[in-house]
């Protein structure tokens, strides 16, 4: 017994040494490309020069001076820059600037967004992540779960008629829909849906104006939602149907199997108590991993159907070059990647002997 | 994809025969074949040189705006308006001047039958005049004659731009004397008046209160002239006139707001997605299968360098970076290729095939190659990696259609090669233009099933190996 957790603790200290070793890494790599290089504060200096200069030839007075005193307009010039760049901290040096982000983000202080903003008004990374980040739960997430259900129950369905008529043509639409992202079937479902039967609205989360009753209002969202989760839905199930289906038939073969098969055990006691606890360490884990990931949301699902979540909130870091947005986003998910995989080390290890067997 | 338990060593030719006997299997070599014989058909209907003139406006004037494809017209009571086209050298033309050569007259005309049940999209005119450089432009009369007997005399009485010698263009609703020309001779007939017309509609309308009222004036159907009479002044001018009355359905696919003929963009997207999706696919698996079977048959720490630079790799999301550096950079398809490859030297098939190589390498005719003596490299890339075959064309084929995925959502979001109409660039432009609420439907749909065709032909193709490298799933 002792032997068995000296063996766990071994194994798992190994693996929380990886993946935080991973974890980091990745996160600086994370900050480099978001920064790319450094080639972004360049570039956001040059911005804030013209912009300055746009301002000051705007303003008469300042024209003026530029006429009587070119030294001192140059030195009103210089000096609004400087202003600019310290309150963006862009004068940093690069290696200086990334090292101190890549600390703040493994470390989870996001700071604050360079030019995105709240409904609110606060730059606050955090406030602009928990802002969006239940409405992509509310699409992605109850999706996600959705389909998993959907799609292991047909996968058990499936698999307990392999090679039937309604098994294949239901691999045929798993393996199909599964390759096609959801924004192809979201621009094709609106050209019908909304546009052809007029069925369902064009985009966004709630009517504008919104309606102010929480039972009106919840009503209007769920109206919106519905075209968006649906789609993708059907975007996903398919994997979790296939790969079900194929593991429950490849567990099926097995010959433990076999054996409470002919020991007379009626096939519901065998598909529940023998082939589906071998099935579920492998489908929970894929859950899990899906769970986590449905919290990023999808960019161009988001654009698509105009749903403003965390997808829509990293196309816009992207568009106007909010480093700190980027890097945010990433590690947040990075982390939360990294925690799920190591959560399922820790329950696997306790699960399964053979890893005892690893750690020694 | 797990990776099964080898039972029976197929060879890859085996395997690729076996797949080729599946239904999956027909089906996805025959939409591939599909796919290559349109390949094959494309330069044929449009070579590169159209291609390349995709983002340029010039060569589409001739097409209708946001048309139809033609076969629309089978599913409608309607004859929809097709474009009508005169060419400067359709027109009867005749030119006589005095001895002298200081004055001459052309006359050009030319008849033309609408016998469709919409008006045209749009009417214009255009005058492709040259004269001697010390005389006055010649002075150009038209004269529009209407089935009905009609006949608005002059339709407008103008001079060449001086500006634009060779094209002077007259968009009939647009130009502001044309269409007052227009409105008092409809008014002259009795029509109600409107704040808004469509010029363009009054000229092939039948006579009545409603004609100068876009949503209810009726089509005249006929026989409508076109005349014009030219004084010039100087023997060596000359004027020649296009008139195009853009219908409302165009081509096999119809067009977009640009004019553009989306047939050629969709043909061409096909070699555009194939090239890219078979291309990367082809370098990431085999890059990544090299690395997985290095690190599973070298173990120790090179497996563990590899399994840390998988976990990396696949930690830092692709589609951003490339979106980063698609902002910063005006990208071709072809560099956006290479980063997608940089990024992907390891990942999910390096796990896979490690595993299957973990397995394969305790095999006993690796332990009789090594016993006699052959090479460590020698073991790997002629015993070892031939098993790992099969497995690398399934991985090949599902992952085709993801990198075709990559590239349209890189093209959607107009981040991606500058020249090249790909599927995604064309959804991207219908996005962005409302496509979906103005009903432009042929602009989504077509694209979006050509990505949807090349995916599905691949997918079919990967499930086709996938069931014969997994004998359980084998078909009895």
């Amino acid at each position: 017994m002792l032997l068995f957790f000296v063996g766990v603790a071994r194994y798992l200290a190994k693996r929380a040494l990886y993946l935080s070793v991973t974890f980091v890494v990745a996160s600086y790599g994370v900050v480099v490309i978001a920064n790319f290089g450094g080639l972004v504060d360049d570039f956001l200096i040059s911005q804030i020069r013209i912009d300055t200069l746009q301002q000051m030839n705007n303003d008469r007075s300042l024209q003026l001076l530029r006429q009587q005193c070119p030294a001192c307009w140059e030195e009103e010039f210089n000096r609004r820059i400087n202003v600019q760049i310290e309150r963006r901290g862009l004068d940093e040096p690069f290696l200086q600037k990334s090292a101190r982000q890549t600390v703040d983000a493994i470390t989870l202080q996001l700071g604050k967004a360079i030019s995105l903003r709240t409904a609110t008004g606060s730059q606050d990374l955090w406030d602009l992540i928990l802002e969006r980040l239940p409405r992509t739960v509310l699409l992605f997430t109850t999706a996600t779960v959705i389909s998993a259900a959907v799609g292991i129950w047909l996968g058990l369905r499936m698999a307990r008629r392999a090679l039937s008529v309604m098994d294949r043509s239901l691999t045929v639409a798993s393996i199909t829909t599964v390759v096609v992202p959801s924004w192809i079937f979201g621009i094709l479902f609106l050209l019908v849906f909304s546009f052809g039967l007029k069925l369902v609205p064009s985009g966004g989360m709630v009517s504008v104006p919104a309606p102010t009753e929480p039972f009106s209002l919840t009503l209007d969202l769920g109206y919106h939602l519905l075209l968006p989760l649906v789609t993708v839905t059907i975007s996903s199930f398919g994997s979790w149907s296939y790969v079900t289906r194929n593991l429950v038939l490849q567990i099926m073969d097995e010959d433990y199997v076999t054996a409470a098969r002919s020991k007379g055990l009626p096939e519901k006691v065998v598909l529940n108590k023998h082939v589906l606890r071998a099935a579920a360490p492998p489908i929970v884990t894929s859950l899990a991993l899906a769970l986590i990931a449905s919290w990023t949301g999808a960019i161009i699902t988001e654009l698509v159907f105009n749903w403003p979540g965390l997808g829509r909130l990293y196309w816009d870091a992207i568009l106007v070059l909010d480093a700190p947005v980027i890097i945010g986003l990433t590690v947040v998910y990075a982390f939360l990647f990294v925690l799920t995989i190591f959560i399922l080390d820790v329950v696997y290890s306790l699960l399964d002997p053979r890893i005892k067997a690893l750690g020694r | 994809m797990a990776a099964p338990a080898l039972k029976t060593v197929l060879s890859s030719k085996e395997v690729l025969i076996e797949a080729a006997k599946t239904k999956a299997g027909m089906v996805g070599f025959g939409m591939l074949i599909m796919l290559i014989a349109t390949v094959v058909v494309v330069p044929i209907y449009a070579p590169f040189d159209v291609v390349s003139a995709w983002g340029s406006f010039a060569p589409w004037s001739d097409n209708p705006d946001l048309a139809a494809p033609e076969w629309v017209d089978a599913f409608d009571s309607r004859a929809l308006a097709h474009s009508i086209i005169i060419e400067p050298g359709d027109f009867v033309k005749s030119k006589g001047c005095n001895p002298e050569g200081t004055f001459c007259t052309i006359t050009i005309t030319r008849g033309f039958d609408w016998n469709y049940d919409q008006f045209p999209s749009e009417v214009q005119i255009r005058l492709l005049a040259s004269w001697a450089q010390n005389t006055s432009p010649p002075q150009v009369q038209a004269t529009w004659e209407r089935p009905d007997g009609e006949v608005i005399s002059p339709l407008f009485n103008m001079f060449p731009d001086r500006r634009l010698p060779d094209a002077t263009i007259l968009a009939v609703s647009q130009n502001d004397d044309l269409r007052e020309t227009i409105r008092d001779w409809a008014l002259g007939l009795g029509a109600q008046d409107q704040p808004f017309i469509r010029a363009g509609d009054t000229l092939f309308a039948q006579v009545g209160p409603e004609m100068l009222i876009p949503t209810s004036a009726q089509v005249m159907k006929g026989r409508y002239t076109l005349q014009f009479q030219i004084n010039a002044f100087s023997s060596v001018d000359d004027v020649d006139v296009k008139f195009l009355a853009y219908g409302t359905v165009y081509g096999l696919a119809g067009t977009d707001s640009q004019r553009r003929d989306l047939m050629v963009g969709l043909l061409w997207g096909a070699p555009v997605a194939l090239a890219f999706g078979t291309a990367a696919a082809l370098l990431t698996v085999f890059a990544q299968v090299i690395f997985g079977a290095l690190g599973a048959y070298f173990g120790g720490r090179w497996d563990e360098i590899i399994s840390r630079g998988t976990d990396f790799l696949l930690i830092l999301p692709v589609l951003p970076v490339l979106i980063l550096v698609g902002a910063f950079y005006q990208i071709t398809i072809w560099q956006v290729l290479l980063i997608v490859v940089a990024f992907s030297l390891l990942g999910g098939s390096t796990k896979v095939i490690r595993s299957i190589v973990l397995q394969a390498k305790e095999d006993l005719y690796i332990e009789a190659a090594r016993s006699y003596g052959a090479r460590r490299l020698r073991i790997l890339f002629r015993y070892i990696l031939p098993r790992t075959l099969p497995y690398t064309f399934a991985l090949i084929a599902l992952s085709v259609p993801s990198f075709i995925f990559l590239e349209a959502a890189l093209s959607f979001l107009g981040l991606s090669d500058p020249v090249l109409p790909t599927w995604g660039k064309i959804l991207g432009d219908a996005y962005r233009e409302n496509a979906i609420f103005t009903g432009s439907w042929w602009w989504i749909a077509f694209p979006a099933l050509g990505i949807l065709f090349v995916t599905v032909g691949f997918s079919f193709l990967g499930y086709a190996f996938d069931k014969i490298l997994n004998p359980r799933l084998r078909e009895e």
